[in-house]
């Protein structure tokens, strides 16, 4: 008897270390490296080799995982040799699954991130060059400016899926009630000085002791990141290096952009509790009629706007808490300073990685292949309709004509004029030098930010602590001095 | 001669119940060589490299010389020091002060209160951070804020501000999870013997002479089992700064572990992460090292 306890624990104790060697086994075969070898078949004939091509993919559109099958069926059909395989993944865990994949040296073929992620794969060596594998069929199908959003250094590393505008958005009653013009500022923009009367304008104390704000952006955290980038642009930095490759952020610009950040909370027209609103807190602000203007704002925002309307219409009671029916109005980013309006254009698209191994031309072709199928025709159409996102190849544009689309015309114009003004991708900077950018971003920017908009230091006092970190990086030739 | 002294132990050896033995810690073992040990020691090659998925290349102790550089790597031990100050002895004298005052209810009370004590530990980190995001609301609105408005306190940014962002965190920690140590000392408090307290009663003690005389000496091994693991965790708190601040406003809630976090996860600096959460586990060894010098010098196991 004793005997047989023996072995029946032994049994288990076995059964238990297999299974956890099991799962480990089987982490290591997923990912790009196996996929990296299509199996090839008999050399007399012609037949194409079999592949499998892995994406890992969030939630673009409220529709698009749901669409997953579909996807993966069409594709099939276009090519019986290939095999899509989509992996769903959460926005929250996008991030953190693709980088876990990537440091283990076995990310998927193809994943949807910002363009703005390359350097930081390319910088590990992770991402596939796809340059020589793209047709000209491919590349002629895409608008020129977002495609070069996905080229880095010389290689092309995947292809756009849309280019939005980060804008800002207003209630359209309120933005009356204050005698703005939206219909002309949509046109021909406006100056910070004009933006700034507006917002003073759109502050409104309610009788219950309330106050509806003329302006509220979320800058909670990393938004806060967003909040400067999109006002710099419009300030004389377009980006972080000038064209003799220069840190821009050091310039009396930026002084200047920071005095007016602390200035428009200072007034009243912000929150003083800026520094804490994030971007869900914003945007129930603006449904429930606390601000007149909200950003960053985009084009998805119309649509989610339009739904609540139509629930508050309809009596259902699944409608944001305490909101009132608002019409969205896009707005263009003020121009500070007398500098040109650059629009704030972001580019996410399918970029295409590496693993350990060295990929054949053969999966390159077939990862070419199927990022182009996810980024055009009818599967960009749809997507980008769902996001009331502007369509950026010609595929897609056709594919669309069929497909009807609830949006203000103004809306549409407006931002397609700011579209019109996306300056090209910088694909010149490199990587390293970006890489200590981000890292100045993460390091000194935001946490100084956060603590300017919560009124704990002066802009003096961020702009002495980013250019000194700025020289220590750079060097005092490596920073524009005005 | 020799040869023939040699064969019997092996199979002695071979033979006995040590083999079982061996072979049943053998999962424990694996599991703890593949989980813990391996990367360690990976951890350890790590630190010295820069570390990169195709190849990495080796850089000798520049990580460990720039995390010692590194203004923000003091600051964040500094914060993880202070919240750990201020988190572990109030953790302690809450739980401590709750298991007394379970203890003399009827078995089926106490039950229902250890019960209700242990529900925060197993609801998710995330649930229960959401929930106090909601109350630091910084808005006029916000929960916290209606409270302090009652004294006629101006609403408080409590995330958003360098003033109140750590206390925040603080506070969220003395009104969380204690189901774990309450617990614990309520099993310590079951072990004293009645004669011990029966004594006391005869010579007239009062309520606090017996806590002070009786329960505190007893309690000693397991204050100083919860203090030592309640600074190990501590040391090691990520999750609410990362949930709820981010590290911010400037860092004022930026914890070693964030920091080793943010190094390894947003900017690939394996390295270097591996560098600090080696001296961040020396930290912790010296530390838990001069709590059993000095605290466990009379306490029986």
């Amino acid at each position: 008897m004793k005997k047989r306890l023996h072995v029946l624990a032994l049994i288990m104790a076995v059964t238990m270390a297999l299974t956890t060697l099991a799962a480990c086994g089987s982490s290591n075969n997923n990912g790009g490296s196996a996929t990296n070898n299509p199996s090839s078949t008999n050399s007399g004939t012609k037949e194409p080799a079999k592949d499998t091509i892995t994406a890992l993919l969030p939630p673009v559109s409220g529709n698009f995982q749901s669409n997953f099958e579909q996807m993966e069926k069409d594709f099939n059909e276009l090519y019986p040799h290939l095999t899509l395989k989509i992996e769903p993944a959460s926005w929250e865990d996008m991030t953190q699954k693709l980088d876990t994949q990537v440091n283990a040296g076995s990310p998927p073929d193809i994943a949807f991130i910002g363009s703005g992620g390359i350097s930081k794969y390319l910088q590990q060596g992770m991402l596939m060059d796809i340059k020589d594998v793209v047709t000209d069929e491919m590349k002629n199908d895409f608008d020129q400016i977002p495609y070069d959003y996905m080229a880095y250094e010389g290689g092309q590393y995947g292809f756009p899926a849309y280019m939005e505008v980060h804008a800002l958005g207003g209630n359209k009653q309120f933005l009356e009630d204050a005698g703005i013009d939206w219909k002309g500022v949509q046109e021909n923009g406006w100056t910070y000085d004009e933006f700034r009367k507006a917002i003073q304008a759109g502050v409104v104390k309610n009788a219950d002791g309330s106050t509806r704000y003329g302006f509220v952006f979320a800058t909670a955290g990393v938004a806060s990141k967003d909040y400067l980038g999109i006002l710099a642009k419009s300030a004389g930095m377009p980006y972080y290096f000038d064209q003799d490759m220069k840190y821009t952020y050091t310039s009396q610009n930026f002084l200047n952009l920071l005095t007016a950040v602390r200035d428009m909370i200072d007034d009243g027209s912000m929150p003083k509790e800026l520094s804490s609103v994030d971007a869900g807190k914003r945007w129930n602000m603006f449904l429930t009629g606390q601000t007149m203007i909200t950003g960053k704002g985009l084009a998805t925002f119309e649509n989610s706007a339009n739904l609540n309307n139509a629930k508050i219409k309809a009596n259902d009671g699944s409608a944001v808490a305490g909101s009132i029916e608002a019409e969205y109005i896009v707005l263009p980013v003020p121009a500070f300073f007398g500098n040109d309006f650059v629009p704030n254009t972001v580019v996410d698209g399918y970029v295409t990685f590496r693993g350990k191994k060295e990929p054949t031309q053969e999966h390159k072709e077939n990862v070419a292949k199927a990022a182009y199928f996810l980024a055009s025709g009818k599967v960009a159409a749809q997507t980008n309709n769902d996001l009331f996102s502007a369509h950026i190849t010609a595929s897609a544009k056709e594919a669309a004509k069929s497909m009807e689309v609830n949006r203000m015309p103004e809306n549409v114009v407006a931002v397609e004029n700011m579209l019109a003004q996306a300056v090209p991708n910088r694909t010149d900077i490199p990587v390293d030098k970006a890489a200590a950018a981000i890292k100045i971003e993460t390091e000194v920017i935001v946490p100084k930010l956060q603590a300017l908009l919560a009124n704990e230091i002066t802009p003096q006092d961020m702009y002495d602590a980013v250019k000194a970190a700025a020289i220590k990086t750079f060097g005092e030739d490596g920073i524009v001095v005005d | 001669m020799i040869q023939t002294v040699k064969t019997p132990t092996k199979k002695r050896k071979i033979k006995g119940d040590s083999v079982w033995g061996y072979t049943f810690i053998a999962v424990a073992l694996l599991v703890f060589a593949m989980f813990t040990a391996y990367p360690v020691v990976s951890a350890f090659i790590i630190s010295f490299q820069e570390y990169k998925p195709l190849g990495s290349t080796f850089v000798g102790i520049e990580n460990y010389k720039e995390t010692f550089a590194s203004e923000l790597f003091w600051k964040s031990i500094k914060n993880t020091v202070v919240y750990t100050v201020l988190t572990v002895p109030v953790a302690l004298f809450l739980s401590f002060a709750v298991a007394i005052m379970i203890i003399p209810f009827k078995k089926w009370l106490q039950t229902t209160f250890k019960a209700v004590y242990y529900l925060p530990a197993v609801a998710s980190g995330v649930a229960l951070s959401v929930v106090w995001l909601w109350i630091y609301d910084p808005m006029k609105t916000g929960i916290f804020n209606r409270v302090i408005s009652i004294f006629g306190i101006e609403n408080q940014n409590w995330l958003g501000s360098s003033a109140t962002a750590m206390l925040s965190l603080v506070i969220m920690s003395w009104l969380s999870s204690h189901g774990t140590s309450i617990i614990i000392y309520l099993a310590a408090l079951l072990g004293i013997d009645n004669s011990y307290y029966e004594a006391a009663e005869l010579d007239g003690a009062n309520f606090f002479q017996k806590l002070w005389y009786i329960v505190v000496p007893f309690l000693k091994p397991t204050t100083l089992f919860l203090l030592v693991t309640g600074v190990i965790g501590s040391f090691q708190v990520f999750q609410n700064a990362y949930l709820m601040t981010g590290g911010g406003p400037d860092h004022a809630t930026t914890m070693v572990g964030l920091l080793i976090f943010n190094n390894a996860f947003t900017y690939f600096e394996f390295g270097q992460a591996s560098a600090q959460s080696l001296v961040l586990a020396l930290i912790i060894a010296v530390i838990s090292l001069i709590q059993f010098k000095f605290l466990g010098n009379d306490v029986e196991y």
